[in-house]
């Protein structure tokens, strides 16, 4: 396939994601309230995500400071001005970005992967003959979770950061609690704070979007639902990557 | 009465149903024989609007249908059940939950213990019992396929649309579904339309076969007019019913 038919394919696409997007907005606002299914996926989403979060994003920490340090060094032979670069880095970029991408290979994947079987497995279609909103029962109660747990797994994956990063300093560059965060207070303001769960918000609900988007449209068979999957990570990891520079191109003028 | 009049429908350049046109009556049961890829399941979906056709005309009890949005679907989907190729149970919900599910929304008003009682007997009449605790992957593909038909009888529809409802059954529940066909018939006055590739079957059961070539009918007649048919699928078809008895 040509450039020009590909881009006119994926602008089509992008044009029918937006409809999806409005529908699913529509929807969230119109009864029956699910309430059940939103606990079920909150829990799914959150509390067994929470482990690898914390996990992955600590050492993200420990090797933010142990790097910047080396750097510093390098460059300007003094290593006192790290905590409160790498805190910023961690409230700014971090805590956001590395939680929404692994939420994006854990819990897009699998949504990706089951909304897929649902289509092939013609239940979408038994769904819409019991008089049920597929985007309804479906993508509402996902998208409010991952929402949800988007903001608070950015809040806690930022304390895990901040601690671990506060542990390696104070183990490896030898400066104290009092030293970390007169170095944080002098780089970090009160906006880091709210633009980083605003950013996890965001990266959070594109997740269950795009997964649930190409779940609808997949084609029928385990290559199907394979290629499904790999479409929606590979696309919300770069939704994300660009909403990210989007989002912190925007918070700049609020600086 | 279910009128078809000369409907299409293509999937980009692939022409699926290329003009069919039929009637059927109420209370009838209609076989749809064909073999693969021609068009049996699309045509069921177009009834029910899952597909809406290219062009021609869907009457539904003087009601024509094509042009219908989603939201005017629903009251016909109310009156229609339809047992899908695949079970298509929701893997997240129990049996009971599963056929419960239609009853819930549309009977609103079913207290629980009417709504158990309902489940019980739609699992009784597909030959089940003592699987409602139990999910979707936990049981056979052939308890799943007759779990699926209790889900749709559950919501008592007047219309039955069955897409190869005995495909992957053993031959007892094959009966057993082919007889609780010819009984809701009979008993409720309920349409039935069957599609499937089971010759044997259609001229067990059916009030009239209707037989589909690369997306056009080739032959719609009662059981013994097909018996004299002489077009060479419809031969085929036969020889094979016949192989099996």
């Amino acid at each position: 396939m040509g450039v020009v038919p590909y881009l006119g394919l994926k602008y089509l696409e992008f044009l029918e994601f937006l409809r999806f997007f409005l529908e699913v907005l529509k929807t969230m606002f119109t009864p029956p309230f699910r309430k059940k299914e939103f606990v079920e996926q909150l829990y799914f989403v959150m509390n067994k995500s929470l482990f690898i979060v914390v996990f992955c994003v600590s050492f993200a920490a420990v090797v933010t400071i142990i790097e910047s340090s080396f750097h510093m060094k390098i460059v300007i032979k003094n290593d006192s001005l790290v905590p409160g670069f790498a805190a910023l880095l961690i409230l700014r970029e971090l805590g956001a970005v590395v939680t929404s991408l692994l939420l994006t290979s854990r819990v897009g994947a699998g949504y990706a992967a089951e909304t897929g079987s649902m289509k092939i497995t013609e239940q979408l279609e038994a769904l819409q003959m019991l008089g049920i909103n597929k985007i309804n029962f479906i993508v509402v109660p996902r998208f409010l979770a991952c929402m949800v747990a988007g903001l608070v797994l950015t809040i806690i994956a930022n304390a895990a950061c901040l601690f671990f990063a506060l542990i390696v300093t104070e183990a490896k560059l030898g400066y104290g609690l009092g030293a970390f965060l007169s170095s944080m207070r002098a780089f970090v303001s009160y906006q880091d704070f709210i633009f980083s769960a605003v950013k996890g918000t965001v990266f959070g609900s594109v997740i269950p979007l795009i997964s649930c988007f190409y779940g609808f449209k997949c084609k029928s068979g385990a290559e199907g639902v394979g290629q499904t999957t790999t479409k929606t990570v590979v696309t919300t990891t770069i939704v994300i990557i660009g909403l990210d520079f989007f989002l912190s191109w925007f918070f700049s003028y609020f600086y | 009465m279910i009128i078809f009049s000369d409907v299409k429908k293509s999937f980009g350049e692939k022409h699926v149903l290329k003009g069919i046109s039929f009637q059927i009556k109420k209370a009838e049961i209609v076989f749809i024989l064909g073999t693969s890829g021609t068009g049996k399941s699309v045509l069921l979906k177009n009834i029910v609007g899952l597909l809406r056709p290219d062009s021609g005309e869907i009457w539904i009890d003087g009601q024509e249908k094509s042009t219908f949005k989603e939201k005017d679907f629903m009251g016909l989907r109310k009156r229609c059940g339809m047992v899908f190729q695949h079970p298509a149970l929701f893997d997240s919900l129990t049996v009971f939950d599963n056929i419960a599910f239609g009853i819930r929304k549309h009977y609103p008003k079913s207290t629980h213990q009417e709504i158990s009682e309902r489940v019980k007997n739609c699992l009784e009449l597909v030959n089940l019992n003592g699987i409602e605790s139990k999910f979707p992957p936990e049981i056979s593909y052939g308890m799943q396929k007759r779990v699926s038909l209790a889900r749709t009888l559950a919501i008592q529809p007047d219309i039955l649309l069955f897409d190869e409802p005995t495909t992957g059954l053993d031959p007892i529940s094959t009966n057993k579904v082919n007889h609780l066909i010819q009984e809701l018939s009979t008993k409720l006055h309920t349409t039935s339309i069957v599609v499937s590739h089971d010759m044997h079957c259609a001229l067990d059961i059916a009030d009239r076969i209707i037989v589909l070539d690369k997306g056009l009918v080739i032959e719609n007649a009662s059981v013994e007019d097909i018996k004299k048919s002489k077009h060479p699928l419809v031969v085929d078809f036969l020889k094979e019913a016949l192989a099996n008895e």
